[in-house]
């Protein structure tokens, strides 16, 4: 019964064994898989940068757009008075 | 025996715990997540080129923008001239008095009502130059012109609530030619003979007779308005009093 006990321990001593080392990552894997990691978080960075630029630019377009359209009105204006050029 | 036991029981502990951190990736897992983060960074990588794209767009749209805008301002600039600094100045001029007249008393404002009427004809020389046509011009003169308004109803209140009333000692004929229709024409009391009805009316405590004040009488001048129909009537009634007390063919 004792030797039946220590062989049933034995036994899954080995299995467990086994079982982990056949299916153990390399360490040049793992940073593989880090560095990827590690470059889609900094691509992630830089497009949220880049969508701020974006923005950023848009608005300026926007405050052009408007700061010319007044200009535009102010100049039809003068030009619609009697003294105007 | 009990020994060899427990170190056995130990081992597979052990043995379970290494196996367990072992398989916290398993190469499938491992090349599962390869597979989606290159995926990952693919797309990325694509969608910030196509970013930097746009962005290099817009910079180019900004610049034309910004060139468009500039030679619109000179043209502006050379239109306007050199009116626009004094014409400025002057709705400064005319923002200033409104600003000094809104902070006065009833009383004050009342006593410097001519005030209101003198920035009233700036506002409307202002309206006449051609750069009040110009939106930043216009809706300042807009505001003025309201600012002005409100402070014609504050002495209009002022008015008919009576606060304006001002007084006046009479002085002698002799001196001053004190009767009702030289003191109504005084500049400072009405500027208008025909108003002396007003006087009359308002001081009919002490005024019986309209032909006869006292020098040293402190009349009230009511507020500077058109006859009512109540002083009409009274003037009426007087002219006719007088008629019939004139010798016949008499002329009053």
């Amino acid at each position: 019964m004792k030797k039946l006990c220590t062989l049933v321990l034995l036994g899954a001593f080995s299995v467990s064994m086994l079982t982990g080392c056949g299916s153990k990552l390399s360490d040049e894997e793992l940073k593989q898989l880090e560095d990827l990691k590690a470059e889609v978080t900094s691509l992630e960075k830089e497009i949220a940068n880049k969508d701020a630029e974006k923005q950023a630019l848009l608005k300026a377009i926007a405050d052009k757009d408007a700061q010319l359209a007044q200009c535009m009105k102010d100049k039809d204006a003068l030009k619609s008075t009697p003294g105007g050029m | 025996m009990t020994i060899t036991r427990i170190l056995s029981a130990v081992l597979l502990i052990a043995a379970f715990a290494v196996s367990a951190v072992a398989q916290e990736l398993t190469k499938d897992e491992w090349q599962k997540q390869i597979t989606e983060l290159t995926s990952k960074r693919n797309d990325l990588k694509n969608r910030l080129a196509a970013v930097q794209t746009e962005i290099d767009n817009l910079k180019k749209q900004d610049a034309d923008k910004a060139a468009a805008l500039k030679t619109c301002q000179d043209e502006l600039a050379a239109m306007v001239g050199a009116e626009e600094a004094p014409y400025a100045a002057s709705l400064d001029k005319i923002d200033a008095r409104l600003n000094e007249l809104s902070r006065l008393s009833n009383q004050d404002l009342y006593a410097r009502r001519g005030e209101v009427d003198s920035v009233q004809k700036w506002i409307d020389a202002a309206k006449q130059h051609r750069l009040s046509v110009l939106p930043k011009y216009a809706d300042r003169l807009k505001d003025q012109q309201s600012r002005v308004d409100a402070l014609k109803r504050t002495l209009q209140q002022i008015l008919e609530s009576g606060q304006g009333m001002q007084a006046y000692t009479v002085g002698t004929w002799a001196k001053d030619r004190d009767c009702l229709w030289n003191i109504a024409k005084k500049p400072k009391v009405y500027d208008n003979a025909f108003l002396w009805p007003k006087i009359w009316q308002g001081n009919r405590d002490q005024i019986k007779n309209p032909d006869v004040i006292h020098p040293g009488q402190n009349l009230k001048i009511p507020p500077k308005a058109a006859l009512t129909s109540q002083e009409k009537s009274a003037v009426r009634s007087y002219w006719n009093k007088k008629q019939a007390a004139a010798p016949a063919g008499g002329t009053k």
